[in-house]
């Protein structure tokens, strides 16, 4: 009963990453269509030395610390206070996890413009406090795409925070009130230790899906000023699609994934090891 | 009296969340009823609305755009609700496959599109297909299926085996048990996840951008189209970009508790 | 018709055999209980007859024909779970239907019988009832009405009284075991509870570590334990063993105490007698004293304590007025009651 599972795998996943790994140790490119030149670990020796390649990790790398760092803050406190909230939950909680759902282009676009010195409301009100702020200029571009992020994404951070909290037992939170603890100690002792695989896992799994971040940069900012939001798939997008060196690409996509796969492993331990 | 301010603040916080995710989207949806002349005061918020974007998207082919995700969403959930569910049902109970599938399954999940979408460009081209959207189908699958298996597996696990086995006692094949008696137990998991991978497969731009030609362009990337080289047809993205929105948000409103569910039983459990 | 027979059958995962070697025919119509503690195989048997578990060694035949290859489905048996397995998203009349689709029978045909089966069992007013709005007797009917509407060769039962509540298990026992004797469908039924298997079956089969301990029926069981083990186990309160020595003529505790007993075995034994069959008298020589009065209605639990072992002994309430906590009494009990168990064996002796 699994073979479909596993012959659909293999055609969608499995063979095509055998592929990509072949393209990356050849000189193909879309172009030429045919003739594909078997070059070893040239396009790899050739990535690893390009200071564009490594220049976007680093700011692909940066961005998801932040990120992920303020998601997780955020949606620790609304968490947090949801679960206290005892009138219109369920709208409250729909509303709120609401932008999780949206495809991440029409976000950025909608923050483009938001952000947009002459149509947009944000610079407007700024202004009509005596403020003016260059939201994707130099030096602050990738804060404001961090930023996005955060408006999308926290909401997925409440999702699982919440269903963490709600599945912590409730024994051990009385018992210690009867002991005559404070709020904040019930908070910081028990709670949150009791969190800690729920948050390592929701780390781990927004920090993975932050590294993808194509969207935000394709609607606002195309990789500038500069090259300072070039996140890496970004990168490996026009390396492959604009410039056509495919090999190239391929080659810097599986370093990538030789990059996060460690994360991936260590999401995959703290799975295991979360009791039923 | 502590109580009391903790109280305030925390209904604080909650209003101004609620505010700052419903801000953007209050705005976008007045500016597809503004014209472009309105479109230059963005603090107009009473007017008469104007359905000129509208008209102008739709006859931009945007509906077409979304039939297409429709349909590339449609096809890649059945599929993976097929496949999904049959494997998440052994995995579950028979725990078929060993770590190494689970591992698999989460790991597919994870991938970085970039590595899997120049093999699928590739292959498109060689074999053909590259100007259909099978492609797409092919590359959608390879996040939505694991996605769909993760989430079911949860839910196949809270079924107890004693149901199978009175089935099997009772007559039926292992298979005629799973469909008649197994499955059923978890239909509101399975729709919560069928809707789950709608949205994944809808809201994806790209593979979308990279795998379809550009004439039968998905609805993300037709959205992003509206970002032309004239500036900005704000008005006519703004109703593009409700076009795609209002639906998967609407869904998810339906899907909101079981996703609770799906997500911690899946996701954060194993 | 429906008799069941296993040859040498053994169960093991991996190193660690569950069932040894077992060898039992089960005669058409009876109803065999097999009882025994946590472990002792007993579910992993039945399971390997109704075909949910596969035979590591050995064969399984239902009514002569060799199944032991065979899927559940084909075996013609019908089970009766701990939990019930109730079919959740069906309603009762469903519930009992629901192994007739599996033989196609038609629609209006399995309504019928389902109906008559439910109200047979006094669930005719429930039909339309989903299991979670059912009390636990409730779902418990169903899931034997589930079972008798397919008319198997056997009935398994894997501990199903086990989640009422006391009460109402002992009302059902009756009804289950009315209802046996009259269908007459040969019935297999597990157990932990030796009182649910005493009262149950016809023929007990006592289990332990995977292998058959003792066979016969109830009285035989409890009269003629064939070991310390079975002894103890069956029989509430539990049988008293003394360990002591005996010459032929008397038994002597190790603490002293001596009881007349003829019997033709000496040397170190152990002594059985059940609760029922001590007297006890007050008496200032005596050699117990009375540790704990525990008063069950009619009659009184009571635990004597000899030097450092207890006795216990089972007393009518009216005996209860000169027996007082602290009080000394003698113990005795007559000798044809009594028990010798050899202590290196375990085994019986007399």
């Amino acid at each position: 009963m699994l073979i479909p599972l596993l012959a659909v795998s293999v055609v969608a996943v499995g063979f095509p990453l055998v592929y990509a790994l072949y393209l990356s140790l050849t000189d193909f490119k879309l172009i030429q269509k045919g003739t594909a030149n078997f070059v070893g670990a040239e396009n790899y020796i050739g990535s690893f030395a390009d200071d564009g390649f490594w220049g976007a990790i680093g700011t692909t790398f940066t961005y998801v610390a932040l990120a992920v760092i303020i998601e997780t803050a955020l949606g620790l406190l609304i968490a947090l206070a949801l679960q206290k909230q005892k009138w219109a939950r369920d709208l409250t909680r729909a509303m709120l996890l609401a932008p999780m759902f949206i495809t991440p282009i029409a976000v950025g676009l909608t923050f483009r413009f938001l952000l947009n010195d002459q149509l947009g409301i944000i610079p407007y009100l700024l202004d009509g406090v005596g403020l003016s702020y260059d939201f994707l200029g130099s030096g602050r571009a990738l804060f404001t795409l961090v930023m996005i992020d955060v408006w999308q994404w926290t909401p997925f951070m409440v999702l699982l925070l919440l269903a963490g909290l709600e599945s912590i037992p409730k024994q051990p939170l009385e018992a210690a009130r009867v002991d005559g603890a404070s709020g904040w100690y019930i908070l910081r002792r028990i709670t949150f230790p009791l969190l800690v695989p729920v948050l390592s896992v929701a780390i781990l799994l927004r920090s993975l899906d932050a590294l993808k971040v194509f969207e935000y940069v394709y609607a606002t900012t195309r990789g500038g000023p500069g090259t300072q939001t070039e996140t890496i798939q970004y990168f490996t997008y026009q390396t492959g699609i604009q410039f056509f060196r495919l090999g190239e690409a391929s080659s810097m996509a599986f370093i990538l994934l030789l990059l996060v796969l460690p994360l991936i492993v260590l999401l995959f331990r703290r799975l295991k090891r979360s009791p039923r | 009296m502590k109580k009391k301010l903790f109280n305030s603040l925390r209904g604080l916080l909650l209003l101004t969340a609620l505010v700052s995710v419903l801000f953007p989207l209050v705005w976008v949806t007045l500016a597809s009823f503004k014209t472009p002349s309105q479109l230059n005061d963005p603090s107009l918020l009473f007017f008469d609305p104007n359905f000129e974007n509208w008209l102008y998207v739709i006859d931009r082919g945007i509906l077409d755009a979304a039939l297409r995700s429709a349909t590339v969403a449609t096809i890649t959930v059945i599929i993976s609700a097929i496949a999904g569910s049959t494997a998440a049902y052994v995995i579950s109970t028979y725990k078929a496959g060993g770590n190494a599938t689970r591992f698999g399954i989460l790991a597919a999940q994870v991938l970085p599109p970039a590595v899997l979408v120049f093999p699928f460009l590739t292959l498109a081209y060689l074999t053909r297909v590259n100007d259909s959207l099978l492609p797409l189908i092919f590359a959608h699958l390879s996040f939505v299926l694991p996605v769909v298996t993760w989430f079911l597996i949860g839910f196949f696990d809270s079924v107890p085996r004693s149901l199978e086995e009175q089935a099997r006692v009772d007559g039926f094949t292992r298979f005629k048990a799973f469909l008649l008696v197994v499955l059923p137990q978890v239909y509101p998991g399975l729709g919560a996840a069928v809707i789950f991978g709608f949205t994944l497969s809808w809201n994806d731009m790209f593979y979308g951008l990279i795998l379809t030609p550009s004439r039968s362009a998905i609805l993300p990337v037709s959205i992003a189209g509206f970002n032309t080289f004239r500036g900005v047809e704000l008005g006519a993205m703004s109703a593009a970009i409700l076009v795609a929105v209002v639906p998967v948000v609407i869904a998810s409103f339906f899907i909101q508790r079981k996703l609770v569910q799906g997500i911690s039983g899946g996701a954060v459990k194993f | 018709m429906g008799t069941v027979s296993l040859k040498n059958v053994k169960k093991s995962y991996g190193s660690t055999a569950i069932v040894e070697d077992l060898s039992l025919d089960f005669p058409e119509g009876s109803f065999t209980v097999l009882v025994g503690p946590s472990g002792c195989g007993k579910s992993t048997t039945l399971r390997m007859i109704a075909g949910l578990e596969t035979v590591s060694a050995g064969q399984v035949k239902i009514n002569g024909k060799d199944v032991t290859d065979l899927d559940p489905k084909d075996r013609d048996v019908a089970m009766v779970f701990q939990n019930y397995a109730l079919y959740p998203h069906l309603t009762v009349l469903e519930n009992i239907a629901f192994p007739l689709r599996a033989t196609k029978t038609p629609r209006e045909e399995a309504r019928q019988k389902s109906l008559s089966v439910a109200e047979s069992l006094g669930l005719g007013h429930l039909t339309s009832r989903k299991p979670k709005d059912l009390s636990g007797g409730q779902q418990q009917r169903v899931a034997i009405g589930r079972a008798i509407i397919r008319e198997p060769a056997v009935f398994l039962f894997d501990e199903p009284l086990s989640n009422l509540d006391a009460k109402l298990r002992v009302e059902t026992r009756s009804e289950l075991l009315a209802l046996q004797r009259k269908l007459g469908v040969t019935s297999i039924y597990v157990t932990h509870d030796q009182e649910e298997a005493m009262t149950l079956s016809d023929r007990m089969v006592v289990m332990k570590d995977g292998k058959i301990v003792q066979l016969g029926s109830p009285l035989e069981v409890y009269t003629k334990p064939n070991s310390v083990f079975v002894a103890t186990f069956v029989g509430s309160p539990k049988m008293t063993i003394l360990r002591g020595m005996s010459d032929g003529q008397n038994f002597t505790h190790e603490r002293g105490s001596q009881f007349k007993f003829p019997s033709d075995i000496t040397g170190p034994v152990l002594l059985g007698v059940r609760p029922e069959e001590i007297a006890l008298e007050p008496s200032n020589e005596g050699q117990g004293r009375i540790e704990l009065i525990e008063l069950l209605g009619p009659r009184a639990v009571i635990t004597v304590s000899l030097g450092e072992s207890s006795v216990v002994a089972v007393v009518e309430a009216q005996k209860l007025h000169n027996i007082f906590l602290g009080s000394r009494v003698s113990i005795s009990f007559s000798t044809i009651s009594a028990h010798l168990f050899s202590e290196d064996t375990q085994l019986r002796l007399n």
